[in-house]
């Protein structure tokens, strides 16, 4: 049981992780907490992603070594250095998270300027509130 | 309304935690995603793109324009928050509440 | 990848994903969601992701956070859940 949850337990992190957020994001009722939440459920995500690249044993950051002092002594002979797969994490997770980190951001940054929009023409970050003024009209 | 969104929230993690009883193991090295694509990046970079750093020669020469993408979300979001917040004049018929 | 360091950074993960949805004020949140970007860095240093560990510890640590503040220095400070 114990090596069932501990050979599983990135999956357990991010399924907890986006749990919260996902509370966060339905029951808070201020804006900026609902921000947060939608923050740490992409946190998240990018958490999962990440986890399925690595490799046990050993396994270093996705740079391969001696990379130019290979290059230079192959000369002409390029692709004659053969890598070690298993030496190294898988590269493709890490660069399509790399992007969505910046997109992340970019989402983060927009959301701020729509509450901060908001605030500015009812006076108030609170849900209920807010739906409270438009029901008056 | 807060009972309801922790039963929503619970069923969401019941419903990833059967779908993560399929996935590999934690580390696994011969997981599918560890398996079919990236090792051609590995073994080609070198020649391909003379770069050691694997990530950045996919993400500035194999995926190149995806990268462009980015910088058109990162533009397109400055964009929408300047003119959201600009101090500009006021709009007839804005209602102050 | 050690196990023990790992399980006490995924601890003070959940730790700090808690606490910037619970505290009141929202600046405190604000400041716990930066330190919250920072063990999420670390944890992910520790996958051998060096490259987008520091593009969070720059990105989503530091100007998120800042967006955060400016944020919430235009609008109130308090919340009330």
């Amino acid at each position: 049981m114990f090596d069932f949850i501990v050979s599983y337990y990135n999956y357990w992190v991010f399924i907890g992780l986006m749990m919260v957020g996902f509370y966060a994001m339905m029951a808070k009722r201020n804006l900026i907490k609902k921000i947060i939440g939608m923050n740490i459920f992409q946190s998240a995500i990018i958490f999962f992603y990440i986890s399925t690249s690595v490799k046990k044993g050993g396994v270093t950051v996705p740079i391969l070594e001696h990379g130019h002092a290979a290059h230079a002594a192959d000369g002409l002979e390029h692709g004659a250095h053969a890598v070690d797969i298993m030496q190294y994490a898988n590269p493709l997770p890490h660069v399509l998270m790399l992007t969505a980190i910046v997109v992340m951001v970019a989402t983060l940054g927009v959301a701020l300027a729509v509450a901060i929009m908001i605030y500015r023409r009812y006076n108030t970050l609170e849900e209920d509130e807010i739906i409270k003024l438009l029901r008056r009209g | 309304m807060k009972i309801l969104s922790v039963i929503a929230g619970v069923l969401v993690g019941a419903a990833l935690i059967y779908g993560a009883l399929d996935m590999p193991k934690w580390g696994d090295p011969h997981s599918p995603a560890s398996s079919h694509v990236s090792p051609y990046y590995l073994r080609h970079s070198i020649e391909h793109t003379a770069t050691p750093n694997v990530v950045t020669s996919v993400l500035a020469d194999y995926r190149g324009y995806d990268t462009l993408g980015e910088t058109t979300v990162v533009f397109t979001a400055g964009i929408a928050c300047i003119l959201l917040l600009r101090k500009g004049r006021k709009r007839q018929g804005k209602r102050h509440v | 990848m050690i196990l023990p360091f790992d399980l006490i950074l995924v601890l003070f993960v959940f730790i700090c994903a808690i606490a910037a949805i619970t505290v009141r004020d929202l600046l405190s949140a604000v400041v716990i969601l930066g330190a919250y970007s920072f063990f999420m860095c670390l944890l992910w240093t520790q996958m051998a992701a060096v490259d987008v560990a520091f593009t969070e510890a720059s990105v989503s640590a530091g100007i998120g956070t800042v967006l955060c503040i400016g944020a919430v220095s235009k609008t109130r400070r308090r919340s009330r859940d």
